[in-house]
């Protein structure tokens, strides 16, 4: 049993691949929770999509560098993320309309570029499926730091995106700063999504940011348990995921997300056959 | 730089001592193009209790809205205590029960202390004064006992008076109540009543907006008749007439007849939902 724990950590590509699942699972579940009690999933998903044309003009620049391509991709992201923003303010079109204008612009836009570089494909699909066995240190460096602001910022703004979150029109009336707190919170959620590309891909982020995150709204009723539990479900998905990935040979970012959806069906299973412990409150 | 990003990090906290909480001055107000508030001028002196009463569709949510900084009008002038409603930090805006997510993860003291966050400023936590400032609110609303309940296990009057609590934790000279008896039995609007009658005596001014024209007239200082226009405004006599119920209520009206004698007619069926169409003056 012991062996067969440790056999995979002979590799430093294992090794890399594990601490980077964690790293990821961190912060995709703490923005996540966010995400979940907003309901802003179509945003993380809208905005998953949205950076494909950020990677592909990244390896025009670049050619693959991963560092740049994730300042490009972010780029996209916060530029999209500031656009649905902007078209949605003055109420004449709706949030989830801009989001889905903005969001099927952008990855056409996207896929247009790559059909013209034909020699890329290969790589780029690393972006649309993962590969997080193939992360190199210099990425585990950029994700750390990275994720050190994210949990940083959601430290900091606590009681901000607390009031936001519940009661954006709370916000407005306490004069907190709404509208820029919306947008670093959006700017916070691109920010989850680009440094998962290489552990999930585009097609499977918003997995991770949505899943951990449901499954430990399931299971407390307080917000900071909520996020602890998310970030123990996601973490220890990553690294399941990683395990299964290298006995069944599995693809890694598939893995990843499938754990975190056996974790989920368990959880609401458990629920459905448990007898309500809170009866319907009368007036 | 930080004003530059944020900039109503500027927002006033104190207020100069003037004699009115609010005055409109020819308030107009429109949503989705259409006009939802004409003409409004109105003053009403600090310290009262006022009913704002109309139909359906009267913009009561509107006129709080505006009154809170959510909405902008169209034009006209909105001084709160006289300050523009965006500066002003002493208010609060209590929401219809039915529009806040009760499953939101957060206890009752948890959601009070939120009413600390715009006086804590940003990248604050609160301290032991925030804790005592909401421990006082949740007393005065009697919920101490159930500070750290879930608020998806709050009965409808225990939740709307967590709602007054947050609103004190906000340490606020004005409140706007939505529809707070909504959906409520008697003993709970009596109890929240109650705590509005303690309020006033602190000099708090109350806009309370409700369907029910009975409970308006016996409860508050003043009424604010509305109808997209300002119908009438002052002491329930004043208010109460015939002429200015059908101006309101237009072809909505019920006679009701009360121990006074009087004629009331009003707006009995008001959870339908129907708007009030055409034209009363």
């Amino acid at each position: 049993m012991v062996n067969w724990l440790l056999e995979p950590l002979a590799y430093e590509f294992m090794q890399r691949g594990l601490i980077m699942a964690v790293l990821v699972g961190v912060v995709c579940a703490l923005v996540g929770c966010y995400i979940v009690l907003r309901g802003m999933v179509f945003l993380g998903d809208a905005l998953s999509h949205a950076i494909l044309p950020g990677l592909a003009v990244g390896y025009l620049a670049s050619a693959g560098d991963p560092t740049s391509l994730f300042w490009w991709a972010l780029g996209a992201a916060v530029l999209s993320s500031i656009s649905i923003s902007t078209l949605s303010r003055g109420g004449r079109i709706k949030q989830d309309t801009a989001i889905g204008i903005v969001f099927a612009g952008m990855f056409a836009l996207g896929i247009a570029l790559i059909s013209t570089m034909r020699s890329y494909a290969v790589d780029l699909s690393h972006f649309l499926f993962g590969n997080v066995l193939g992360v190199a240190t210099d990425d585990l460096w950029l994700t750390a730091g990275v994720g050190m602001v994210v949990i940083l910022i959601i430290v900091a703004f606590y009681k901000e995106f607390l009031v936001l979150s519940f009661d954006p029109h709370l916000a407005t009336t306490l004069r907190l700063p709404a509208r820029p707190l919306e947008i670093l919170l959006s700017v916070l959620t691109a920010v989850a999504i680009v440094v998962s590309l290489q552990t999930v891909g585009v097609a499977l982020v918003v997995a991770l940011l949505v899943t951990p995150a449901a499954t430990a709204y399931l299971l407390t009723k307080n917000l900071r348990t909520m996020m602890l539990l998310a970030v123990l479900i996601a973490t220890s998905s990553g690294v399941v995921g990683l395990y299964v990935s290298y006995y069944f040979n599995v693809a890694s970012g598939a893995a990843i997300v499938l754990a975190c959806t056996v974790v989920f069906i368990a959880v609401w299973l458990g629920q459905q056959f448990r007898p309500s412990r809170h009866p319907q409150s009368a007036n | 730089m930080l004003k530059a990003i944020f900039p109503r990090l500027g927002k006033k906290h104190v207020h100069p001592e003037s004699r009115y909480a609010l005055e409109l001055r020819e308030l107009n107000v429109r949503f989705n193009g259409l006009s939802v508030l004409e003409d409004l001028s109105l003053q009403i002196e600090r310290g009262l209790s006022v009913a704002v009463v109309g139909p359906n569709g009267a913009g009561k949510s509107t006129l709080f809205n505006v009154l809170a900084g959510l909405l902008a009008p169209a034009s006209g002038q909105v001084h709160v205590h006289g300050h523009l409603p965006a500066q002003y930090l002493c208010l609060a805006y209590v929401p219809q029960s039915s529009l806040v997510d009760w499953s939101f993860p957060v206890s009752v003291q948890d959601v009070v202390m939120m009413g600390r966050a715009g006086r804590l400023g940003l990248l604050r936590w609160p301290g032991r004064q925030d804790a005592a400032q909401v421990k006082r609110s949740l007393d005065r609303v009697q919920l101490s006992q159930l500070a750290r309940r879930q608020i998806s296990e709050l009965s409808g009057g225990q939740k709307q008076r967590m709602l007054l609590a947050r609103a004190l934790a906000q340490e606020a000279d004005l409140l706007l109540l939505d529809e707070p008896l909504a959906g409520l039995d008697l003993p709970s609007q009596e109890q929240i009543l109650g705590i509005l009658g303690d309020l006033k005596k602190e000099g708090i001014t109350v806009l309370f907006a409700t369907h029910d024209l009975e409970l308006a007239g016996e409860h508050f200082d003043r009424i604010l008749l509305l109808n997209r226009k300002l119908i009438a405004y002052g002491t329930r006599k004043e208010v109460l007439t015939m002429e200015n119920l059908a101006l309101a209520y237009g072809g909505h009206m019920q006679v009701v007849e009360t121990k006074e004698g009087n004629v009331w007619v009003g707006d009995i069926g008001g959870h339908h939902g129907h708007e009030v169409e055409g034209r009363h003056g």
